[in-house]
Order: structure tokens, then sequence, then C-alpha cells
């Protein structure tokens, strides 16, 4: 048997964001996709497989044709937020395996300018027509996107004596890197006191303890080490990779206070041959702050209850002990309805050394930890500059 | 000070749930004041929402009984904006995770008649019914004084 071939990223692209009105979803797509083939030195027609995850049936076939391609490998695994962890896992598992050489990951939407600012706190309802599964029961308590995560960050303050201020300190945190970050939709510097006297959207959650509803596309290219030689950028290595859910519905989360990151983080560690003391980066899904303290715990990276002190004493900072978000996350920067394929792009940048302003001093090494749903679906990916 | 109460009792018709095969029972039950959930003859556990299989052991031995309707707050949050009517105009109001005393089951609920103040994790609560169209009920949760 042929040994293993070693993944990575060749080509990253950021389609024009975080407003645009006038693009839709597939050119937001197509801006980025051309951008990463740019940002490779690649043709389009070297791109055979094909990973994307939207809206709608057969979401991921209407992208290939609008792109122009024909891939014989096509993944549309659709976990929410988390779904490009995934994807990058699988990609990573298929090449390595030899069953596709190059694959795009792709997303784009115009979430704000189609939908406006409603994604979180309501919106999401069934009018007509059975709503499936536990949303039958669900929807009519009035609980929201936001309440869900709410009453997950409100039995961790219960358990470990977490606190709203330490929740704020990491959107102040995040709204720091953002102001280094031309691009992002926020970058005005703010205080604990700003976050905790923005409106309450659903008890502790505070509006600026929810990540921003923009516009936008990211595009990603992975291929073999081989083929990654003659390529415009040093590759960076994809080095381990897992994922898990552990509920759909909020109700149905047995432990609100531990995610399936406990799961997939463990095993993506193991899969890259590291600890989380070795990571210098951590790109983190956070559609709301609660969503960092919980995946920093489930990832490893601070004993279980004791992330409220970790991120009130400033370790989310550059140079801090693990820089969070220097792109300025979802919090600050861009989060166009699913924001996992951005934690990719940003990985990728800060492992070349592309990270301008917020870059991290010798990055290394840096984790991806999607989050998709509510708070259900976990998907890990370990990055690095060596190949092993 | 204590915010007030919207009222609940009147719903528009398209929140009406709309049963299916597995789950007619726990609204008709809500409307004769009973909150039916799933009991496992196999491993004993409960379930809430109804299911054709045991969620704990896989089992097919599944039968409805009638639960206490008594519980302890798992977790809850007070929803203070939500886009929809006639949630929108209902804010703010608590949304609460009720591990009933049933073990296994748990129900997501809203506590419309409670002062949001008085909510804590832990709390006591019991079932109440809301009737909603002309057969069915929704089931909420209040504190419970006994
Ligand atoms: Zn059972």
């Amino acid at each position: 048997m042929a040994m293993k071939r070693n993944v990575c990223v060749v080509g990253v692209g950021l389609s024009d964001g975080p407003i645009t009105p006038d693009l839709n979803q597939h050119q937001l797509i197509a801006q980025a996709f051309r951008r990463a083939l740019t940002d490779a030195g690649m043709q389009k027609h070297e791109v055979e497989g094909l990973a994307s995850a939207g809206y709608g049936g057969m979401h991921e076939v209407a992208v290939a044709e609008y792109l122009g391609l024909t891939p014989h490998w096509l993944e549309s695994t659709s976990c929410g937020g988390s779904s490009f962890e995934f994807h990058i896992q699988h990609a990573y598992r298929a090449i390595q395996a030899g069953d596709v050489e190059t694959v795009a990951v792709v997303y784009g939407n115009n979430q704000l300018s189609a939908s406006g600012r409603t994604l979180g706190t309501g919106g999401g309802g069934g009018r007509g027509g059975p709503l499936p599964g536990p949303m039958k029961y669900e929807f009519p308590t009035g609980l929201t996107l936001v309440g869900a995560y709410a009453m997950a960050a409100q039995r961790h303050m219960y358990e470990f004596g977490t606190t709203p201020e330490q929740l704020a300190s990491i959107a102040v945190q995040t709204r720091e890197h953002a102001a280094r970050n031309e691009g992002a939709m926020y970058r005005d510097l703010i205080s604990i006191d700003d976050v905790m006297s923005s409106n309450l959207v659903a008890d502790p959650l505070h509006k600026l303890d929810c990540c921003v509803i923009s516009d936008g596309g990211c595009v990603v290219i992975l291929t073999t080490q081989d083929r990654a030689r003659d390529l415009r950028h040093k590759p960076v290595y994809i080095r381990g990779a897992a994922g898990g859910t552990t509920h759909h519905s909020i109700n149905a989360m047995a432990d609100m206070t531990r995610t399936a990151a406990a799961i997939s983080g463990p095993r993506a560690f193991a899969d890259a041959g590291i600890r989380p003391i070795d990571v210098d980066v951590f790109c983190a899904y956070d559609s709301f702050t609660y969503t960092v303290l919980v995946t920093l715990e489930d990832l490893g990276f601070v004993p279980k209850g004791e992330g409220g002190p970790f991120v009130a004493d400033g370790n989310l900072r550059l140079g801090g002990v693990l820089p969070t978000n220097p792109d300025g996350g979802g919090l600050s920067n861009t989060h166009p309805g699913m924001r996992g394929l951005f934690l990719a792009c940003e990985a990728t940048r800060q492992l070349r050394g592309d990270g301008g302003a917020s870059q991290v001093k010798g990055a290394e090494v840096a984790v991806c930890n999607g989050s998709g749903g509510w708070l259900s679906t976990q998907g890990t990916i370990v990055l690095s500059t060596e190949a092993s | 000070m204590s915010s007030p109460l919207a009222d609940w009792s009147e719903s528009p018709a398209w929140l009406a749930p709309i049963p299916t095969s597995d789950d007619r029972e726990f609204w008709v039950g809500a409307r004769n004041g009973e909150l039916r959930i799933q009991r496992c003859g196999a491993c004993g556990l409960h379930q809430h929402y109804a299911r054709m299989l045991c969620s704990h052991c896989g089992a097919d031995e599944i039968a409805f009984v009638v639960a206490s309707g008594l519980g302890t707050i798992y977790s809850f949050t007070v929803i203070r904006k939500n886009g929809v009517p006639p949630f929108r105009e209902r804010v703010p109001f608590v949304v609460a995770s009720v591990q009933l005393d049933e073990p296994g089951a748990r129900v997501l609920a809203a506590m419309p008649t409670t002062a949001i103040e008085s909510v804590a994790i832990g709390a006591r609560v019991r079932a109440q019914f809301r009737p909603v169209g002309d057969e069915f009920a929704f089931v909420d949760f209040a504190l419970d004084s006994a």
C-alpha cells in the first residue's frame, strides 16, 4: 500500500465584504474562487473536487455549474457553521487516500443584504406546514437562536461562576483585533462596560456578545504536497481533523457546558500529534461569546470551568497565551450566515505570515474549531507550517 | 420592580401544532390537562418529544405515560428580543429547559405566568396547559407553589 499523502492548503480567497448589496451568493463564491485560484497559482480545470454548504437542495451542483466545474468528487455535508471543518476533514482524507487531487471548499452568502439582521432573533419559524422534529415544540415557546446559546451560557454561569463580564471580555479582545483589520465590519474599540450596557437580547447575552451579520464569500483550495511544490505560496499542511455532534435542538443538549468539541478536539490533536499547548493561533467559531468560552474548555486549552478567568486575563489577545481570531472574528469582522470556512482562511494567512497588522509572530500551529446549529455540531482542524 | 407579564392566552391559528402519528397523543393529552411523555419498557427511561424508538437504548418498547408534570429548571433564558409576532409583543418572557421528575425527559417550555425575576436554575416547576385551536394545547411551566 502506498504511503498516505500529505495534504495542504495552497490557495485562499475572500470576496468583497462585509456589505455587498449588489452581489448574490453565487457571485460572492465566484469572486472568492477567482481570488483563491490566483492566490494558489492554479488553473480552474485543476479543481476536480468541490465542497459546498449552502441552502436548498443540490446547491453544490448549482455552484459547480455556475463556476463551470465538472468535479468527480463532491461534498455537501450541511451541519451549520461547522460544515466547512467537516468538508476540510473529508477532503483531507480523500486527497490523502488518492481519491482526488485538488479540492475547492467554497461558501458565499448575502445574508445581511438579503435577510437583514433577523437571523438570531426570529424569522426562523414555521408559518405553514409542520415544523421538523423538535422545532415543533420549541418554536411555540418563542425561543430564538440567541436564546438557545444564552440558555447554555446561563448553565455555565450556574455551574462554574462564570460572569457576563468575563463573556464580554471575549468581545472586547476580538474587537481589538478587528481594529487592525481594514476590512472588518466594526473597528471602534469597545470596553466591557460597552458590552454590558448594550441591549440584552437573551439573558445573559447582550447585543455585543453576538456576532455581526454580514455578506461575504470565501474559498479554500487543498491539494497534495507534491502539487504544492511549484505553486505560489509555501503550503500550509492539514495535520489533523475530526468532527462530532451531540444534539440538534438546545433542549436535547445533555450537558449545556460541554460540546462535541470535547470529542473532536482530542481526536484532531491526536491525529496531528500535537497538544493544546503547542497551538499558536486559535480560530474559534464566535457566533456568540459563549461559543468561544465553551470550546476553549472543550478543546483543552483551559480546564473545564476555568474559561471565564482565562479570557478575563486577556489571554486571547495578540501576544497573549492563545491569540484568538486575529482577523476580528465573527464578533466584529464578518459572519455571513455561516463562518466556518473563514476560520481556515485566516489560519492559513497566519501560518504563511500574511496576517498583516494582526500577525501572530512566529505562528507554526493553528487550530480552527467550527460550531454549528445550537452548539450542535463541532469540527476541529489542525494546520501547521510543517508536514509532520 | 418586576416586569409586567404579557397575555399568552390567544395564539394565532398558524402557530397551532400539526400533529403526526407519533406525537398526536402528546398534543391531545395537553388539551386534557395531562403531560404525556414516552417511557421505554426496556430501560425504564423516558423521552420527550415522541419517537419510534427509545433514544436512550434503542428499544422499540415505547408507550405513552402520564407524567407528574413536576420538574426542575435545568437552565433558562429571558427572551428580550424576538422579531416574530406574536412573540414580538410578548417580550420579555422566560423560556426554560425543564428536567422532568421522570428520568430521561427534558421539556423546553415558556413560563408566561411566572414573574421573570423569580426564575432560577434548580427551581421546582409544574406543567400548565394553554389551549390552542379546538383540539390541542401547549405545555407551559410555572413555579411550583406546593
Ligand atoms: Zn430504552
